[in-house]
């Protein structure tokens, strides 16, 4: 008899043992795949950026300095790009959240065909590229597009919008805030779900209207989720990219449109031979500035918070 | 303000929540709309405070015909079961938004609101925020804000099922504080009895969206209109027995003649519920009506409660706490005239 707990207890460890094992088996893939994809990357990333002359191929540098870095913050380019890329940034992020606010708050709303508009807002999600491009390029059309159409409408004058380097931007941006949208409204509505209804119901017992609700009601409770948003959204638009392709195969009309990755980029791919050296320096650059407003943004929230 | 509720009827799709419901609310009066669970005390007050609409009858506030008015215009203050305090608002923005709402103006809206904070005793707690207030504070709030804007009526939806026992007891109390200070009109929802026993001035008893009983609360514990009300109200629960009459007694089942004197009145052969309050049943009476078999025997603090077979019945019976009684032993049963009922077994309907 008093055998019986001593053996049950070894057995027990015994299974906790193999508890143990059991979770490492499930956990390696994984760990493998972010050791060789991610963090190796990282730390190479980091390094090469402090190396001077390095060639990819034969692995050889002229020594260890932050030439590369001195490099790259006067070069003109560069420059350029940093300011494209704040722009778009400044631009996109509010305008994006404001209106996906608005349009994930008018979804969650009970309204006739909600499912026809909630699925019309995610379309862009499942969309091809090259398919998204063209309808793009027809709508910045100069002579035909709707832009133009509307902006005659109310008397503005035609913006050449994917010829001329002034209506490059512009055009980036109303892309770029359009593309952003669908993960923007996805994010905000299930924040909006998990806000209590009685709320509403209280505000609309003591005769708030909807503008009074959505303000004083909606926003507030919402905020949490619309800082998140912001965040992700501002990380991913500080590595605006690929939204210069559909409309513009490339940096803009003259090469104005050069963003911080795009210079990476082209440091990394066009440059021949490659400059590796600048275009790590350059990422780790704008991995710099995406930490110092990430954190700005948390220190924000946690003020507004209190 | 006198609300009139005149054939009141909810439908959701196939059930019926509330059902043909006619009750008259006097003005000033703390009611409690009793009844067990889901059926359809907050449908009823949602219908009153306009949330919901009305699928046939009509609710006059006073005079007027209220039932088309959208919530704001009807003038009542709500209370959440859960609050529902806004939590990115302090106390004072909280109790301040009905006002703000109305455009008040700033210094009359903070004025009135502290006025308010001071009736239900949060005035300290002005710049806290819900997540910091316990439940019964929360509470306090919530009525606090339901009572700013002056409204015609007060409403409460289970306003004390969330707090602990002992702070629920203290709340009731508030609450029938605040609704006498003011005197404003008042319905509550809660499924407790003595809940609605310990502070209402009128009960209004729900079964399954029909209405049982309005009355008093010693009325309805006195003169259940029938046998739903009686096993409703009172702890512990009504001794609920089965007989048929037979020569002017109650014959109960196991073979238990009770020579109850109203039973004379009763037709022969009838099946009926003979319902005892426990304080009702007087264990060795002199004036025997039954006799019964003693089972078991528990005292509680000052109260002595008798398990006795009636039949094939156990009943509690309360005994004075200086008589002993063995297991057993034989006892005479007398009952009391008030605490006693008999109702029709078929319909629950009172006879006696
Ligand atoms: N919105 C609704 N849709 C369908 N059925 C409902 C709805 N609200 C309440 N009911 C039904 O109506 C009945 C009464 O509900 P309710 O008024 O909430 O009861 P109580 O507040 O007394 O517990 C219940 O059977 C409930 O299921
Ligand atoms: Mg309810």
């Amino acid at each position: 008899m008093k055998q019986v707990p001593s053996k049950s207890v070894s057995r027990f460890s015994l299974e906790k043992l193999k508890n143990k094992s059991e979770w490492l088996i499930y956990l390696v893939p994984f760990a493998v795949g972010v050791i060789i994809f991610t963090l190796y990357p990282i730390i190479n990333v980091f390094l090469t950026s402090f190396k001077e002359n390095f060639n990819y191929m034969t692995k050889e540098f002229s020594g260890w300095g932050l030439g590369n870095y001195t490099y790259v913050l006067q070069d003109p380019y560069f420059h350029q790009a940093l300011k494209n890329t704040f722009f778009y940034v400044f631009i996109v992020i509010p305008i994006s959240t404001c209106l996906a606010v608005l349009i994930a708050t008018l979804l969650n709303q009970k309204i006739k065909f909600s499912g026809l508009f909630q699925t019309a807002y995610f379309l862009p999600m499942v969309t091809s590229t090259i398919a998204v491009g063209l309808a793009w390029r027809f709508m910045f059309n100069y002579k035909s597009g709707v832009f133009n159409y509307f902006l005659g409408l109310f008397g503005i004058d035609a913006i050449n919008w994917l010829q001329v380097t002034t209506g490059n931007f512009p055009a980036l941006c109303i892309y770029g805030i359009w593309a952003i949208l669908p993960f923007t409204i996805i994010l905000l509505l299930s924040g909006l779900q998990n806000i209590d209804p009685m709320y509403y119901t209280a505000a609309k017992v003591d005769g708030a209207g909807p503008i009074r609700i959505f303000f004083k009601i909606t926003v507030p409770l919402l905020m949490p989720t619309i800082f998140l948003v912001m965040i992700v959204n501002t990380i991913s638009c500080f590595k605006v990219f690929n939204e210069l392709f559909p409309l513009f195969s490339g940096p803009g009309v003259a090469n104005n449109l050069y963003t911080a990755v795009y210079y990476i980029y082209y440091q990394f791919r066009i440059q021949i031979p490659s400059r590796y050296g600048y275009a790590t320096a350059a990422a780790v650059i704008l991995f710099g500035i995406i930490f110092v407003f990430t954190m700005l943004q948390r220190i924000i929230e946690k003020k507004l918070k209190n | 303000m006198k609300v009139t509720i005149q054939n009141l009827t909810k439908c959701f799709g196939a059930t019926t929540a509330v059902n043909d419901f006619s009750a008259v609310i006097e003005s000033g009066e703390l009611i409690a709309l009793l009844g067990p669970s889901g059926c359809g005390k907050s449908t009823m007050l949602n219908m009153i405070s306009g949330i919901l609409p009305v699928t046939k009858g009509k609710i006059f506030f006073d005079d007027e015909d209220v039932t088309d008015l959208s919530p704001e215009k009807r003038g009542v203050g709500l209370v959440f079961q859960n609050y529902a305090l806004y939590p990115h608002m302090t106390v004072l923005e909280n109790i301040c938004f009905p006002l703000e709402i109305k455009k008040v103006k700033k210094e009359e809206r903070i004025a009135r609101a502290k006025e308010m904070a001071k009736l239900v005793h949060v005035e300290a707690l002005l710049d806290r925020k819900p997540s910091q207030l316990s439940g019964g504070q929360q509470q306090r709030v919530a009525i606090a804000r339901a009572l700013v804007k002056h409204p015609r009526i007060l409403l409460l939806d289970e306003p004390l099922s969330n707090l602990d026992a002992r702070l629920r007891i203290e709340m009731r109390e508030e609450i029938r504080r605040i609704q006498q200070e003011t005197g404003i009109t008042t319905i509550f929802v809660t499924h407790d009895q003595e809940e609605a026993m310990s502070i209402s001035d009128h009960i209004v008893l729900m079964r399954d969206g029909f209405l049982q009983q309005i009355a008093r609360p010693q009325e309805l514990y006195d003169e259940p209109a029938n046998c739903f009300v009686a096993d409703f109200l009172g702890t512990p629960p009504i001794n609920k027995t089965y007989g048929v009459v037979k020569n002017g007694t109650i014959v109960l089942e196991g073979d238990c003649t009770v020579a109850l004197e109203a039973a004379k009145n009763l037709d022969e052969g009838r099946e009926v519920i003979l319902s005892m309050r426990a304080e009702a049943i007087i264990v060795n009476d002199s004036v025997p009506l039954a006799e019964g078999t003693i089972d078991e025997v528990y005292v509680m603090g000052k109260e002595v409660l008798a398990y006795v077979q009636l039949g094939s019945k156990r009943v509690r019976a309360y005994v004075e706490a200086d008589e002993e009684y063995g297991k057993g032993e034989k006892v005479k049963i007398g009952l009391k005239k008030r605490g006693v009922f008999v109702f029709d077994k078929e319909t629950g309907e009172r006879l006696v």
